[in-house]
């Protein structure tokens, strides 16, 4: 490296500090399981972004009712390995003659946005009537996401954990296949390669057929194997944790070196510790705002088991973020998130009716997260809101009685229906209120979507609680 | 249960349905969905009404009875004198009692109409403030399409509505309209209110400062601010006449007084620096602004008893910003009229002996 370039980095590298210390820059995490709308989400907060200069339907995000944004771009990422998040590809899915949504993320993507403003503070104007605000934004498979808990957890608690897991629900009939496999293996014995990278084999198949499953389950770890990414046959994916109960009972360290337990152990560590810590410290880490996606309609639709595991995978998750209040200075060095908003997608295919039903399901399922973050002092706020609306709600007379609707089209059989998906409880039924409960979440496909800004529900509250403030 | 099997989903493909022709399908109107949800019942603590004493109750009715009574007694004995005296002197006497008689009425009319207006605007900010505390859907349109018409009666807003209607969606809760009502339609009446105060304000202001009597200073607040009380009510859509005025008048003193001490704790420190400033040009000056500010405030209390949705702590309008513009307005004419008695005074030494003699 040249003394040029040094310098050319070390200057750029300053001015980011100094653009962060003055508030200039936002970095913004969007979490969520998979298939919880990450890159609608995405797409469609860029979108607003860059409509909100002259776009009269974001009544609640004061930047824009007051017109003191001048406009927005999409700025080409200074980190250039990382690659660019396809907002115009997006938009190309969703306004196709036959639309359809933006497939599901299988590696990380990560967009920068610019937005420039009217300064409106009476000391910063008086230096500078325009200033400028970037917004960093990561878009990665929800699946990876799941590996976050892994980092708190050794190898053995891990396998506790699974084997805790597997008695809810349907995972025992699916893990059938492998259990009978790793039954027949000595697991204290000294390993055998061939027979390891079976059984890891049958257990990535496990999660595959849990991920296919009808019963929407939501834990389901390591996310890698299910996506590996670059890390496609890799050895680092041949492990799988240990169900044998006489085994997790015992004391690890009086096996040896070479056995197969011992050996599963350092497999799991050196994914958690080389492939797993690496990516949150990269893309999580410096991040000051949070948003997390929750995709209750899929939960209703498949009753307790389903709303249990997802109750516990978020929980899991929420306690794995950095939580603090963040001053300027602490920003500096080790920023860490001041706000979190809970957001329940896919309202539109709710009734507006049931909104605040939704919002009370979801707020009841993550109480006791909730409570644990407020603790931390993080202002926090949860709403039912939906990315893109592709429906529009009506009122319909069934069997004599008027219900409120909702009208679109249907995603797998492209026909235009009317639903009532059912009254959403606000209190969390009992497991027996669960089986008398019926839901009919049906999904939307989206129609007739302009180019121009996209239709929304209460995006305009999500930009101003995680922007609003960062405007001088 | 009857209720369980309205919980169950429905689904049904549209084509369906043109064909059978059996279900109805209609758009949303928020209008039909007021009364379908029933009124939850706030909890309310209020005293309970005092029963006066028989014979203090009679006072007004007996009262005014007997003023009534004879008038109309005098009245008639009056004509029937005058038809004695000429039949032309009492067709004339007839047309006159008429006329006072019709136009006493209309305008009596109007005051109890001002009045109701008053008392339903009030109501309205109950009910507004009820409706925000709650999560509902579908109650609040009604009322706000209800809103819109009366004020539109006294003003132009369409441009305003116009705002409104594109910012809000079918899917906006009860609470959220109100918010994007109060933000659009109402921002901007508000926007034109403090305009109107300011003004009047400032006048009253500049015209205590330059007049030389402390009782013409009384009129011209009484004048004043009566005018400001008539454009500012006919402005959030419940104008009051004269009779009325009294009545709003009295309120909004009373919410001056209610509300003034927390107020005037707030405010002291910049009417103080407003009082140090003025004090070196003049007391009299220093007086108009006080005049100003008191007026300003009034101003602000009848806002915020016109206005149909109750002012948060964000939109509340503040005295600071007025105060700058009196402050102003005040300062400039007085030393613009200083400057001219200077250029004067080199004119005529007359006159610098009229005013050193003040």
């Amino acid at each position: 490296m040249s003394e040029k370039d040094w310098f050319k980095e070390s200057y750029y590298t300053a001015k980011q500090l100094v653009e962060r210390g003055l508030d200039k820059h936002v970095r913004i995490a969007v979490t969520g399981l998979s298939c919880s709308g990450k890159t609608a989400f995405i797409t469609s907060f860029i979108n607003q972004l860059l409509f909100a200069a002259d776009n009269d339907r974001l009544p609640f995000f004061d930047m824009s009712k007051q017109q003191r944004i001048v406009g927005a771009k999409i700025q080409a990422y200074p980190d250039l390995h990382i690659p660019e998040f396809r907002y115009s590809a997006a938009i190309e899915y969703l306004t196709a003659s036959e639309p359809q949504w933006p497939p599901s993320t299988s590696s990380i993507a990560q967009s920068q946005i610019k937005i420039r403003y009217k300064v409106s503070n009476r000391w910063y104007k008086k230096a500078k009537e325009f200033s400028s605000l970037t917004v960093d934004i990561v878009d990665y498979p929800g699946e990876w996401l799941l590996d976050l808990p892994l980092l708190r957890m050794s190898f053995k608690q891990w396998s506790t954990q699974c084997t805790e897991c597997l008695g809810r629900g349907s995972r025992k009939e699916l893990a059938q296949d492998w259990l009978d496999s790793q039954n027949k293996t000595q697991l204290s014995e000294m390993y055998d390669e061939q027979s390891v990278s079976e059984i890891a084999q049958s257990y990535r198949a496990f999660l595959q057929r849990c991920k296919q499953s009808k019963a929407n389950i939501s834990l389901i770890q390591p996310g890698r194997f299910i996506l590996p990414g670059e890390l496609a046959g890799a050895p680092v994916l041949d492990f799988f944790p240990v169900v044998d109960e006489s085994i997790l009972a015992q004391d690890w360290s009086s096996f040896e070196a070479e056995s197969t337990v011992r050996v599963l152990e350092k497999r799991f560590n050196y994914y958690r510790d080389k492939v797993v810590k690496p990516f949150f410290y990269e893309y999580f880490s410096k991040v000051d705002r949070q948003i997390l996606l929750v995709d209750c309609l899929s939960v209703l639709n498949s009753g307790y088991e389903s709303y249990r595991d997802m109750q516990f995978t978020l929980s899991q998750l929420l306690q794995s973020f950095n939580y603090g209040q963040s001053n300027w200075v602490k920003r500096l060095f080790n920023p860490s998130i001041d706000k979190l908003m809970i957001a329940a997608t896919k309202s539109d295919h709710v009734p507006p009716e049931q909104h605040r039903n939704l919002e009370a399901f979801m707020q009841n399922m993550l109480q006791q997260a909730r409570n644990d973050i407020r603790y931390e002092g993080i202002k926090m706020e949860s709403m039912a809101i939906s990315s893109i609306n592709v429906t529009q709600p009506v009122m319909a007379e069934h069997d004599g009685k008027k219900l409120m609707c909702v009208q679109g089209v249907e995603q797998s059989t492209k026909e235009t229906i009317i639903n009532f998906p059912g009254k959403i409880p606000q209190q969390p039924p009992t497991k027996q209120q669960w089986s008398d409960l019926e839901f009919d979440f049906v999904n939307f496909a989206p129609s007739n979507l302009s180019p121009g800004a996209l239709p929304h529900i209460r995006m305009d509250k999500v930009l101003h609680f995680l922007l609003g403030d960062k405007f001088l | 249960m009857s209720n369980e099997q309205q919980d169950k989903p429905v689904k049904i493909s549209l084509e369906k349905i043109k064909s059978q022709d059996k279900i109805e399908v209609t758009p949303i109107n928020p209008l039909q969905l007021v009364e379908e949800n029933e009124q939850q019942e706030a909890a309310q603590i209020v005293f309970k009404e005092q029963t006066k004493g028989g014979i203090k109750r009679l006072f007004w009715p007996a009262f005014s009875t007997l003023v009534i009574g004879a008038a109309t007694f005098q009245t008639y004995q009056f004509i029937q004198e005058l038809f004695l005296t000429n039949a032309m002197l009492g067709m004339a006497g007839i047309v006159v009692a008429g006329a006072a008689l019709v136009s006493g009425g209309v305008a009596l009319f109007n005051g109890w109409r001002a009045r109701r207006r008053l008392a339903n605007r009030q109501s309205a900010q109950q009910e507004f403030k009820r409706i925000l505390q709650q999560d509902s859907y579908g109650k609040a349109g009604h009322s706000l399409q209800e809103l819109t018409q009366e004020i539109s009666e006294y003003v132009e807003i369409s441009v305003l509505e116009k705002k409104y209607q594109s910012a809000k969606q079918q899917v906006h809760n009860d609470h959220e309209l109100i918010q994007i009502y109060s933000n659009s339609v109402l921002a901007g009446l508000d926007k034109m209110a403090l305009d109107i105060i300011s003004k009047h304000a400032s006048e009253a202001a500049v015209m205590v400062a330059l007049s030389p009597l402390a009782i013409a200073d009384m009129a011209l607040v009484a004048w004043r601010s009566s005018k400001m009380i008539q454009e500012l009510s006919r402005l959030y859509g419940c104008p009051q006449t004269a009779f009325g005025r009294i009545d709003m008048t009295k309120q909004v003193f009373k919410n001056m007084m209610l509300a003034g001490a927390s107020e005037l704790v707030a405010e002291a420190g910049v009417e103080m620096l407003g009082k140090t400033l003025t004090a070196s040009v003049s007391t009299k000056v220093a007086q108009g602004i006080g005049i100003g500010v008191l007026i300003s405030r009034m101003g602000i209390q009848t806002m915020s008893l016109c206005r149909p949705i109750e002012f948060t702590e964000q939109n509340k309008p503040r005295l600071s910003h007025l105060r700058k513009a009196i402050y102003n307005k005040v300062v400039g004419i007085v030393k613009n009229t200083d400057r001219d008695k200077n250029e004067e005074r080199v004119k005529s030494p007359i006159i610098d002996d009229i005013t050193q003699n003040d």
